[in-house]
């Protein structure tokens, strides 16, 4: 048997979240024996807020995770009711793709990919401490008893952490409305040596369909020619696993019926992802929503100072919003549904900790929603996180050799950021397990490595979600090129069929030789790359070009129009190249390096970077103190 | 390798009187300059060749010894040129200066060590060896850069820091929140807004001169016909027998440096030898210098000797030049003597200033003017308390150059990302000043201003 102290699991992955699942199935396709712990099967891959995976940055980060042949993207794919492309009026570097999802067959999709997922053991049971040994991890304990032994184990608990509910004065324990809390795993990860700290985050509330009056509202439809978020070119829609299909000729009944095709390789003729898609509808709060906040704020779990933990700027409840742009007279409020067989709409905006029956003065305030019935109340949560910098920039602790996190535990909002991590920390156990040298994707090749790089050199005092801006080479990272970027390390990784990783070179070689082709070849007034960059069509193109897949031509075109930038980020990147390479022990001691300002000293110390490059980019820390670092540094090989 | 593509340039001896002063220059830009000084196409790595250094407008600053060091052997690792020139800190700054304009960038403290340490160039011996300089050289520049940073220096770069910030913030939002409720985007503002950052980083970077001169000194060369009382003069100014003073023509063969303090003001004052023709082969070379020292003066004091008739012969044109833009006083001595006619048509645009060395007639309107002269013709006007070193005014200027590129896609109206991502590297500039700045300063910027959020 598996997982027993003599023959112990490769990877245990506790949660079943965004973060757990991929993290799960990256292990496992890397030929990992993995066991997913979760406390409810039930709720794999549940989307505990919005409905909606992508968007902007996030939506870069799904296509990333698509790249290095995780589950998010395909699972979006095959389970959307409403696709979306962001931005259209920039440039291709900042336009995402952002899809509604039907959240249960979400889920259920989730579920069952990873049943058929070979290696993989999906188990429930609550995780209730982990097993150490000394400086590392040796297993899991679970609250029916059962001991479970691996050789690593990464902790994926999302909210779930001492999960505390606020409604107002009400406070419920649980990571998640009707869900349970996991109370004594943070003792455990205390015992370790791991700093907990508190967070907050929150979730609007959930109305009846039938009861919302969308006549008033503007309708906000889906792109009639959705952008999917997996690379299809190299593989084509995956046949394995059930995806969410509607019938045209069912569409004339409006959400009468969804439609679930169970089987493998079983599809509607001529069906598509995208195709009969659902609308979201928009609305907005008035002066008496205001008025109805401002008399309440006492009332409110944030205002009335039940709350501890630190919610994230970009997210503000309602009664934040009021409060902080008091002159705004209304305040924008999205209808989004939550799949096809359900009546049930989520109410993007709309955040509150305030209790019931304020809650539902706030929503019949609202044009539309005036006879609204409430579902399901909004809440917010607070939950224990531990402070990023204490991991290492493979995702595992410091303090224990072994023990991984990803996702919210790290700090982070978000599902497509928790995907990401769990990805990463999937990968990076697998590694370990191997005895082979980390890896973790740079900032100039990825969402992924900013954010990752952000959490473990600067920590976070808010829960952190990705934004285009905080990534310095924002123009190397367009979301078509993330196969390019990131595929050749998946496939060298193990986490590619090896059709696909065949496919994904050869796509590489194919979009490297036409962008530099496009420089030679003639076109009317120059050469080619110049009439591209002068606004000219693809007349003069050759055919075997236009052959190409869409998104291998996509890449080309942007690259030759986009060169001069492109360029230029890259000779950015490889004037850090150096400082990158040069690794900084755990164990240096700053305060042997003489000269080094004490402000900055104790800035290193506090993030303790990996590398040069790291420490160059905490703020504050100037060349001159990198350059003593350097010496310091190399005085230090002996 | 590890590879920067900057060059960098920095004095590689204290930044004192010496006999000799030699400059660092480490990068790719090494060759086409030792192809420049050498008049070669291909140099000899690693041997040393004389030469004249010929600024960029032509004008001669010093002879040098060049020493080119190739690729791969170099303390860097990286095209290595030395240069030696005269140990005088005025020269080692033109000849800096120059090579800025060149496409150099100042090294930052330790920065050598650095690529050399990058470069797989440094055993440990001589790691150690540096580490102390660093430490010693890098705290410094940081105490006094930070010491700047405190003052209104950091105050003037802390504002345009600001101003940027803001102006990033507000493109950002309209990036990253594109399904937020924002108000319709502004075009005309921001531009406007770095429009007034460009003219503010300029009237900053214009005090770098007087700054300059301030911390090094005003490079003030006494100049005129032999005999006519120069070293008399300096001796006077400084209240001592510096310089060998004799009635035979041609007693000063080198030039003498000196400091000095004149109301708020450094100077480095210079006494010369005395301009004439066919006085010998030593004396030519003095008088060659005294040409070159004219030409890089900040002021010149042209002595006239008041008892003889004006001179006949030509003055340099460099003189002339100067003279033009108000920065030559012309010094009648030996007003104490009865005297020739008088000298008004000299020099056009000079100032005239009669008086003694002997007795000391006429000395304190001499430095009067002189203090005048470095305030009126040197200060940018109305930046009182605001100076910045020469590092600070090339950030500055490379601020300005990438708000310039920004500028001309947001009025073209190109992606806004591409702007964005020229003012990102204005604000890498500024970083050179004032240290990293955390993104996270944006992003504040950007949720203070706008409500975004689900
Ligand atoms: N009466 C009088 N004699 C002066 C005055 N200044 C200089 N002399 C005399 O003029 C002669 C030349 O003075 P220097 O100071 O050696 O002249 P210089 O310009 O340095 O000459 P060179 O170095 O030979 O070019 C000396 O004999 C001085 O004593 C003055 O103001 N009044
Ligand atoms: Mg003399």
């Amino acid at each position: 048997m598996t997982g027993t102290e003599n023959n112990p699991y490769d990877v245990i992955v506790c949660g079943a979240g965004h973060a757990g699942c991929e993290a799960a199935l990256a292990a496992a396709r890397m030929g990992m024996r993995t066991l997913l712990i979760s406390g409810n099967i039930d709720t794999i891959a549940k989307m505990s807020c919005n409905p909606s995976i992508g968007g902007q940055a996030k939506g870069h980060i799904v296509r990333e995770i698509d790249a290095l042949g995780g589950e998010m993207a395909v699972n979006t794919d095959t389970t959307a009711i409403q696709f979306r492309m962001l931005n259209e009026s920039k440039g291709p570097a900042v336009q995402a793709p952002r899809a509604q999802c039907d959240k249960k067959a979400y889920q259920l999709r989730m579920k069952h990919t990873l049943e058929l997922q070979p290696g993989l053991h999906l188990f429930q049971a609550i995780v209730s401490r982990l097993i150490y040994g000394t400086g590392c991890v040796r297993g899991v304990g679970t609250s029916i008893g059962a001991e479970f032994y691996a050789k690593t184990v990464i902790v994926t608990t999302g909210t779930f952490l001492r999960g505390l509910m606020h409604i107002g004065k009400n406070k419920t324990e649980g990571g998640r409305s009707g869900d349970f809390s996991a109370q004594t795993l943070s003792s455990s990860l205390k015992d370790a040596g791991i700093a907990l700290d508190r967070l907050k985050t929150g979730t609007p509330a959930r109305l009846l369909g039938s009861t919302i009056d969308f006549a008033v509202m503007e309708e906000q439809p889906g792109d009639a020619q959705p952008l999917l978020f997996a690379f299809y070119d190299t593989r084509g829609l995956p046949d394995d696993v059930f995806h969410v299909e509607q019938s045209p000729a069912m569409a004339a009944a409006e959400r009468l019926l969804f439609h679930v095709e169970q089987g493998r390789g079983m599809r509607r003729p001529g069906w598509l992802p995208g195709m009969e898609q659902l609308s979201c509808w928009m609305t907005h709060t008035n002066a008496r929503t205001r008025e109805i906040i401002i008399e309440n704020l006492h009332c409110s779990a944030l205002y009335g100072g039940e709350i501890q933990g630190v919610g994230p700027r970009y997210c503000p409840s309602i009664e934040d919003k009021m409060v902080r742009f008091a002159n705004h007279e209304r305040h924008r409020l999205f209808l989004e549904p939550e799949g096809r067989g359900t009546d049930e709409w989520y109410v993007n905006g709309l955040s509150t900790s305030m209790p019931f029956d304020v809650q539902q003065k706030i929503l019949h305030s609202v044009p539309g929603l005036e006879n609204a019935l409430m579902m399901r109340p909004a809440y917010a949560v607070e939950y224990d996180f531990a402070q990023p910098t204490q991991i290492h920039s493979w995702l595992e602790t410091r303090q224990v050799e072994g023990l991984f996190f990803a996702g919210q535990i790290n700090g982070t909002s978000g599902y497509e950021e928790a995907a990401g991590q769990g990805l990463v920390a999937g990968i990076n156990a697998a590694l370990k397990v191997r005895g082979e040298p980390h890896w973790v994707p740079a900032r100039h090749e990825s969402y992924i490595g900013v954010l990752i790089d952000d959490l473990v050199t600067k920590g976070t005092q808010e829960p952190y979600r990705m934004f285009t801006s905080r990534a310095e080479h924002r123009l190397l990272l367009n979301h078509n090129s993330a196969e390019l970027r990131l595929g050749p390390h998946a496939a060298r990784l193990g986490l590619l069929t090896p059709a696909r990783a065949a496919a994904v070179l050869r796509k590489k070689a194919a979009v490297e030789d036409w962008s530099a082709r496009f420089e030679q070849l003639a076109a009317p007034g120059g050469k080619l790359g110049d009439h591209i960059r002068k606004g000219g069509g693809l007349d003069a193109a050759p055919a075997e070009f236009l052959a190409l897949s869409e998104s291998a031509r996509e890449e080309v075109l942007y690259r030759v129009r986009y060169r001069g930038y492109i360029d230029r980020e890259l000779r950015h990147v490889s004037k850090l190249a150096g400082v990158e390479r040069v690794s900084i022990p755990d164990t240096f001691d700053y305060a042997t390096v003489p000269g080094l300002r004490n402000e900055s000293r104790q800035k290193l110390i506090r993030h303790r970077p990996e590398n040069l490059a790291q420490a160059s980019r905490i703020s504050g820390v100037s060349p001159a103190d990198i350059s003593l670092l350097i010496v310091a540094l190399a005085s230090r090989n002996t | 390798m590890y590879f920067d593509g900057d060059s960098i340039a920095a004095p590689a001896t204290p930044a004192a009187e010496s006999a000799l002063a030699i400059i660092r220059v480490s990068g790719p830009l090494c060759k086409e300059l030792s192809a420049v000084f050498s008049g070669k196409m291909s140099i000899e790595p690693r041997k040393a060749f004389y030469g004249a250094y010929r600024s960029l407008d032509g004008v001669l600053q010093d002879c040098c010894v060049f020493i080119p060091y190739p690729q791969g052997s170099s303390y860097t690792g990286e095209s290595m040129l030395e240069i030696c020139c005269h140990g005088n800190p005025i020269i080692v700054r033109s000849i800096l200066d120059d090579l800025f304009r060149r496409g150099c960038r100042a090294a930052e403290p330790g920065e050598f060590t650095r690529r050399a340490f990058l470069n797989g160039r440094m055993d440990l011996t001589q790691a150690e060896a540096v580490q102390d300089l660093i430490a010693a050289r890098s705290r410094a520049s940081i105490d006094a850069a930070q010491r700047q940073l405190d003052g209104s220096v950091g105050r003037a770069v802390n504002s345009l820091l600001e101003r940027l910030l803001n102006v990033i913030a507000y493109a950002e939002a309209y990036i990253d929140f594109p399904e937020e409720d924002l108000p319709p985007e502004d075009k005309d503002g921001p531009i406007a807004q770095l429009v007034s950052l460009q003219s503010d980083a300029k009237r900053l970077m214009a005090t770098a001169p007087y700054s300059a001169l301030l911390r090094e000194g005003a490079r003030t060369v006494i100049a005129g016909l032999p005999n006519a009382g120069k070293s008399s003069l300096l001796n006077a100014l400084l209240g001592e027998e510096r310089a060998i003073v004799s009635a035979e023509p041609g007693t000063t063969r080198d030039y003498i440096e000196e400091r000095l303090i004149v109301g708020r003001h450094l100077l480095r004052i210079v006494d010369t030898a005395g301009l004439r023709e066919g006085g010998g082969e030593i004396e030519d070379k003095g008088i060659e210098k005294s040409r070159q020292l004219i030409a890089h003066a900040d002021i010149v004091i042209l002595v006239i000797d008041g008892t003889a008739p004006p001179p006949c012969q030509e003055l340099p044109v460099s003189l002339r030049e100067l003279s033009a833009r108000g920065l030559v006083i012309v010094a009648i001595n030996k007003c104490d003597l009865p005297q020739e006619k008088p000298f008004d048509e000299l020099l056009p645009g000079a100032r005239l200033i009669r008086l003694s060395a002997i007795t000391g007639e006429g000395l304190p309107e001499l430095r009067d003017a002189v203090c005048d002269i470095i305030d009126s013709r040197y200060k940018a006007p109305g930046q009182d308390d605001v100076l910045v070193c020469a590092r600070h005014a090339e950030a500055l200027a490379n601020m300005s150059d990438s708000i310039a590129q920004a500028l001309d896609k947001m009025r073209r109206g190109e992606a806004a990302e591409l702007a964005a991502s020229d003012l990102r590297d204005a604000l890498g500039s500024l970083e050179q000043i004032v240290g990293r700045v955390d993104s996270e300063r944006v992003l504040d910027l950007v949720f203070s201003k706008f409500c975004i959020g689900k």
